[in-house]
Protein backbone atom coordinates (compact mmCIF):
# COMPACT_ATOMS: atom_id res chain seq x y z
CA UNK A 1 0.00 0.00 0.00
CA UNK A 2 2.57 2.74 0.37
CA UNK A 3 4.11 1.95 -3.00
CA UNK A 4 0.82 4.08 -3.95
CA UNK A 5 1.50 6.76 -1.86
CA UNK A 6 4.72 6.67 -3.03
CA UNK A 7 3.78 6.12 -6.86
CA UNK A 8 1.69 9.38 -6.54
CA UNK A 9 4.47 11.03 -4.67
CA UNK A 10 6.59 10.37 -7.54
CA UNK A 11 4.44 11.66 -10.18
CA UNK A 12 3.30 14.80 -8.39
CA UNK A 13 7.11 15.35 -8.14
CA UNK A 14 7.99 14.52 -11.12
CA UNK A 15 4.79 16.83 -12.98
CA UNK A 16 6.00 19.50 -10.83
CA UNK A 17 9.89 19.12 -12.14
CA UNK A 18 8.24 19.23 -15.75
CA UNK A 19 6.56 22.45 -15.14
CA UNK A 20 9.74 23.80 -13.52
CA UNK A 21 12.28 23.27 -16.37
CA UNK A 22 9.58 24.45 -18.81
CA UNK A 23 7.47 27.46 -17.72
CA UNK A 24 9.02 30.77 -18.22
CA UNK A 25 6.67 32.44 -16.23
CA UNK A 26 8.64 33.19 -13.00
CA UNK A 27 5.54 33.06 -10.52
CA UNK A 28 4.57 29.61 -11.89
CA UNK A 29 7.83 28.70 -11.51
CA UNK A 30 7.25 29.00 -8.04
CA UNK A 31 3.62 27.34 -8.04
CA UNK A 32 6.00 24.40 -9.17
CA UNK A 33 7.88 24.36 -6.23
CA UNK A 34 4.89 24.05 -4.61
CA UNK A 35 3.47 20.72 -5.99
CA UNK A 36 7.30 19.33 -5.50
CA UNK A 37 7.25 20.33 -1.97
CA UNK A 38 3.82 18.81 -1.34
CA UNK A 39 4.48 15.71 -3.14
CA UNK A 40 7.59 15.08 -0.91
CA UNK A 41 4.81 16.49 1.78
CA UNK A 42 2.87 13.35 1.29
CA UNK A 43 5.78 11.17 0.80
CA UNK A 44 6.73 11.93 4.40
CA UNK A 45 3.54 11.64 5.88
CA UNK A 46 3.02 8.07 4.06
CA UNK A 47 6.65 7.07 5.38
CA UNK A 48 5.20 7.98 9.28
CA UNK A 49 2.50 6.29 8.77
CA UNK A 50 3.80 3.06 7.77
CA UNK A 51 6.35 3.34 10.01
CA UNK A 52 4.23 3.80 12.85
CA UNK A 53 6.56 6.77 13.55
CA UNK A 54 5.03 10.81 14.43
CA UNK A 55 8.60 11.78 13.03
CA UNK A 56 7.57 12.21 9.82
CA UNK A 57 5.02 14.41 10.86
CA UNK A 58 6.93 16.79 12.84
CA UNK A 59 9.07 16.69 9.68
CA UNK A 60 6.10 17.73 7.03
CA UNK A 61 5.43 20.46 9.75
CA UNK A 62 9.01 21.95 9.56
CA UNK A 63 8.71 21.81 5.67
CA UNK A 64 5.36 23.41 5.19
CA UNK A 65 6.77 26.35 7.27
CA UNK A 66 10.05 26.56 5.06
CA UNK A 67 7.44 26.31 2.24
CA UNK A 68 5.91 29.52 3.48
CA UNK A 69 8.94 31.23 4.13
CA UNK A 70 10.14 30.31 0.70
CA UNK A 71 6.96 31.43 -1.19
CA UNK A 72 7.30 34.93 0.67
CA UNK A 73 10.95 35.96 0.19
CA UNK A 74 10.29 34.43 -3.69
CA UNK A 75 7.68 36.49 -4.39
CA UNK A 76 9.38 39.62 -2.76
CA UNK A 77 11.96 39.03 -5.35
CA UNK A 78 9.68 38.50 -8.12
CA UNK A 79 7.92 41.82 -7.52
CA UNK A 80 11.16 43.64 -7.39
CA UNK A 81 12.19 42.10 -10.43
CA UNK A 82 9.08 43.17 -12.35
CA UNK A 83 9.46 46.38 -10.40
CA UNK A 84 12.63 47.40 -11.21
CA UNK A 85 12.99 45.76 -14.76
CA UNK A 86 9.46 44.97 -16.06
CA UNK A 87 9.71 41.49 -17.33
CA UNK A 88 8.94 38.38 -15.31
CA UNK A 89 10.26 35.70 -17.72
CA UNK A 90 13.16 34.17 -16.79
CA UNK A 91 15.14 33.28 -20.47
CA UNK A 92 14.72 37.45 -20.63
CA UNK A 93 16.10 38.05 -17.51
CA UNK A 94 19.78 39.11 -19.02
CA UNK A 95 21.71 41.55 -16.42
CA UNK A 96 22.84 41.16 -13.35
CA UNK A 97 22.86 44.72 -12.28
CA UNK A 98 19.43 46.61 -12.23
CA UNK B 1 -13.14 -6.05 2.34
CA UNK B 2 -16.00 -3.45 1.53
CA UNK B 3 -14.10 -0.91 3.10
CA UNK B 4 -10.71 -1.94 1.46
CA UNK B 5 -12.98 -1.28 -1.78
CA UNK B 6 -14.13 1.98 -0.71
CA UNK B 7 -10.66 3.18 0.49
CA UNK B 8 -9.04 2.02 -3.07
CA UNK B 9 -12.05 3.79 -4.79
CA UNK B 10 -11.07 6.80 -3.05
CA UNK B 11 -6.90 6.37 -3.69
CA UNK B 12 -7.72 6.69 -7.66
CA UNK B 13 -9.98 9.30 -7.27
CA UNK B 14 -7.48 11.48 -6.21
CA UNK B 15 -4.36 9.90 -7.84
CA UNK B 16 -6.80 11.13 -10.81
CA UNK B 17 -7.60 13.97 -9.93
CA UNK B 18 -4.52 15.36 -8.40
CA UNK B 19 -2.43 14.50 -11.64
CA UNK B 20 -4.55 16.22 -13.52
CA UNK B 21 -4.82 19.60 -11.04
CA UNK B 22 -0.91 19.75 -11.31
CA UNK B 23 -0.73 19.20 -15.11
CA UNK B 24 -3.44 21.92 -15.77
CA UNK B 25 -1.43 24.25 -13.33
CA UNK B 26 1.41 23.88 -15.39
CA UNK B 27 -0.41 23.76 -18.83
CA UNK B 28 -2.62 26.54 -18.24
CA UNK B 29 -1.98 29.98 -19.96
CA UNK B 30 -3.77 32.44 -17.93
CA UNK B 31 -1.60 33.09 -14.39
CA UNK B 32 -5.20 33.14 -12.43
CA UNK B 33 -6.29 29.92 -13.56
CA UNK B 34 -3.62 28.33 -12.36
CA UNK B 35 -3.78 29.71 -8.93
CA UNK B 36 -7.21 28.31 -8.89
CA UNK B 37 -6.36 25.00 -9.47
CA UNK B 38 -3.10 25.21 -6.98
CA UNK B 39 -6.17 25.67 -4.94
CA UNK B 40 -8.02 22.95 -5.50
CA UNK B 41 -5.01 20.75 -6.00
CA UNK B 42 -3.79 21.56 -1.95
CA UNK B 43 -7.14 20.71 -0.74
CA UNK B 44 -6.66 17.44 -2.01
CA UNK B 45 -3.58 17.65 -0.73
CA UNK B 46 -4.83 17.96 2.25
CA UNK B 47 -7.23 15.18 2.11
CA UNK B 48 -4.36 12.69 0.88
CA UNK B 49 -3.43 13.90 4.53
CA UNK B 50 -6.64 12.45 5.84
CA UNK B 51 -6.25 9.30 4.75
CA UNK B 52 -2.59 8.99 6.52
CA UNK B 53 -4.43 9.56 10.27
CA UNK B 54 -2.32 13.15 10.16
CA UNK B 55 -5.57 15.28 10.63
CA UNK B 56 -3.24 18.28 12.38
CA UNK B 57 -1.45 18.27 9.35
CA UNK B 58 -4.42 18.25 7.19
CA UNK B 59 -5.52 21.63 9.21
CA UNK B 60 -2.30 22.96 8.75
CA UNK B 61 -2.01 22.83 5.34
CA UNK B 62 -5.49 24.58 4.98
CA UNK B 63 -4.92 26.89 7.25
CA UNK B 64 -1.15 27.87 5.83
CA UNK B 65 -1.43 27.39 2.18
CA UNK B 66 -4.77 27.74 1.03
CA UNK B 67 -4.53 30.73 3.69
CA UNK B 68 -1.37 32.05 3.34
CA UNK B 69 1.11 31.09 0.89
CA UNK B 70 -2.01 31.25 -2.28
CA UNK B 71 -3.37 34.58 -1.12
CA UNK B 72 0.74 35.70 -0.94
CA UNK B 73 0.50 34.38 -4.76
CA UNK B 74 -2.89 36.76 -5.49
CA UNK B 75 -1.69 39.47 -3.89
CA UNK B 76 1.43 39.18 -5.85
CA UNK B 77 -0.48 38.39 -9.61
CA UNK B 78 -2.73 41.28 -8.40
CA UNK B 79 -0.24 43.91 -7.22
CA UNK B 80 1.72 43.09 -10.96
CA UNK B 81 -1.09 43.28 -13.00
CA UNK B 82 0.38 40.44 -15.38
CA UNK B 83 -1.46 40.06 -18.53
CA UNK B 84 0.80 39.49 -21.38
CA UNK B 85 1.31 35.54 -20.54
CA UNK B 86 -2.19 35.10 -22.93
CA UNK B 87 -0.51 36.95 -26.17
CA UNK B 88 3.12 35.68 -25.39
CA UNK B 89 3.12 33.03 -27.77
CA UNK B 90 6.65 31.02 -26.56
CA UNK B 91 4.81 30.41 -23.17
CA UNK B 92 6.94 26.60 -22.96
CA UNK B 93 10.79 26.57 -23.64
CA UNK B 94 12.90 23.36 -23.55
CA UNK B 95 9.55 21.13 -23.43
CA UNK B 96 11.72 18.42 -24.70
CA UNK B 97 14.16 18.68 -22.55
CA UNK B 98 12.00 19.07 -19.32
CA UNK B 99 9.67 16.08 -20.30
CA UNK B 100 12.93 13.98 -20.94
CA UNK B 101 14.46 14.62 -17.87
CA UNK B 102 10.97 14.12 -15.89
CA UNK B 103 10.70 10.87 -17.39
CA UNK B 104 14.15 9.99 -16.82
CA UNK B 105 13.89 11.12 -13.04
CA UNK B 106 10.31 9.33 -12.74
CA UNK B 107 11.75 5.69 -14.36
CA UNK B 108 14.70 6.13 -11.82
CA UNK B 109 12.70 6.78 -8.63
CA UNK B 110 9.70 4.00 -9.62
CA UNK B 111 12.93 1.47 -9.69
CA UNK B 112 13.37 2.64 -6.30
CA UNK B 113 10.14 2.19 -4.92
CA UNK B 114 8.75 -0.54 -6.95
CA UNK B 115 10.00 -3.19 -4.13
CA UNK B 116 9.54 -1.32 -1.27
CA UNK B 117 7.53 -3.36 1.62
CA UNK B 118 6.09 -1.93 4.26
CA UNK B 119 3.15 -2.47 6.08
CA UNK B 120 1.81 -1.48 8.93
CA UNK B 121 2.35 -3.58 12.30
CA UNK B 122 0.48 -1.44 14.13
CA UNK B 123 -1.33 1.88 12.29
CA UNK B 124 -0.76 4.82 13.28
CA UNK B 125 -3.31 6.20 15.65
CA UNK B 126 -3.84 10.03 14.58
CA UNK B 127 -3.34 11.23 18.08
CA UNK B 128 -2.22 15.52 18.47
CA UNK B 129 -0.87 14.94 21.89
CA UNK B 130 1.56 12.39 20.72
CA UNK B 131 2.78 14.88 18.17
CA UNK B 132 2.58 17.77 20.28
CA UNK B 133 4.71 16.16 22.99
CA UNK B 134 7.64 15.18 20.51
CA UNK B 135 7.67 18.85 18.99
CA UNK B 136 7.85 20.48 22.19
CA UNK B 137 10.47 17.47 23.69
CA UNK B 138 12.44 16.46 21.29
CA UNK B 139 12.74 18.99 18.16
CA UNK B 140 12.34 22.05 20.57
CA UNK B 141 15.28 23.55 19.14
CA UNK B 142 14.56 22.58 15.47
CA UNK B 143 10.74 24.09 16.55
CA UNK B 144 12.53 27.54 17.92
CA UNK B 145 15.10 27.95 14.70
CA UNK B 146 12.06 27.45 12.42
CA UNK B 147 10.41 30.48 14.36
CA UNK B 148 13.74 32.26 13.48
CA UNK B 149 13.32 31.16 10.02
CA UNK B 150 10.11 32.75 9.84
CA UNK B 151 11.03 35.79 11.44
CA UNK B 152 13.99 36.06 8.67
CA UNK B 153 11.74 35.59 6.16
CA UNK B 154 9.15 38.24 7.03
CA UNK B 155 11.75 40.59 7.45
CA UNK B 156 13.88 39.94 4.77
CA UNK B 157 10.62 39.67 2.42
CA UNK B 158 9.33 43.49 3.51
CA UNK B 159 12.84 44.80 2.80
CA UNK B 160 13.19 43.08 -0.75
CA UNK B 161 9.73 44.02 -1.83
CA UNK B 162 9.50 47.38 -0.18
CA UNK B 163 9.68 50.58 -2.79
CA UNK B 164 13.26 52.14 -2.64
CA UNK B 165 12.32 55.52 -2.04
CA UNK B 166 14.74 57.21 -4.22
CA UNK B 167 12.60 56.05 -7.54
CA UNK B 168 9.62 58.92 -6.37
CA UNK B 169 11.53 61.92 -6.99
Amino acid sequence: MINEYLLLSATLFTIGLIGFIIRRDLIVMLMCLEIMFNAVNISFASFSYYNGNYTGQVFVLFSIAVAAAEAAVGLAIVLALVRITGINHSDEITGLRG
Amino acid sequence: MNQIAVDQAFFIYFYISLSLLSIAVIASRNIIHSVFFLLIFLLHVAAVFLFLNAEFLMVIQIIVYVGGVLALFVFAIMIMNLKEELKHRKFVKFAGAGIFSGLLFFTVFYGYIRNIKLSPEKPLLSDVNVLSSILYSYYLLPFEILSLVLLVALIGGIIIAKKDPKEDK
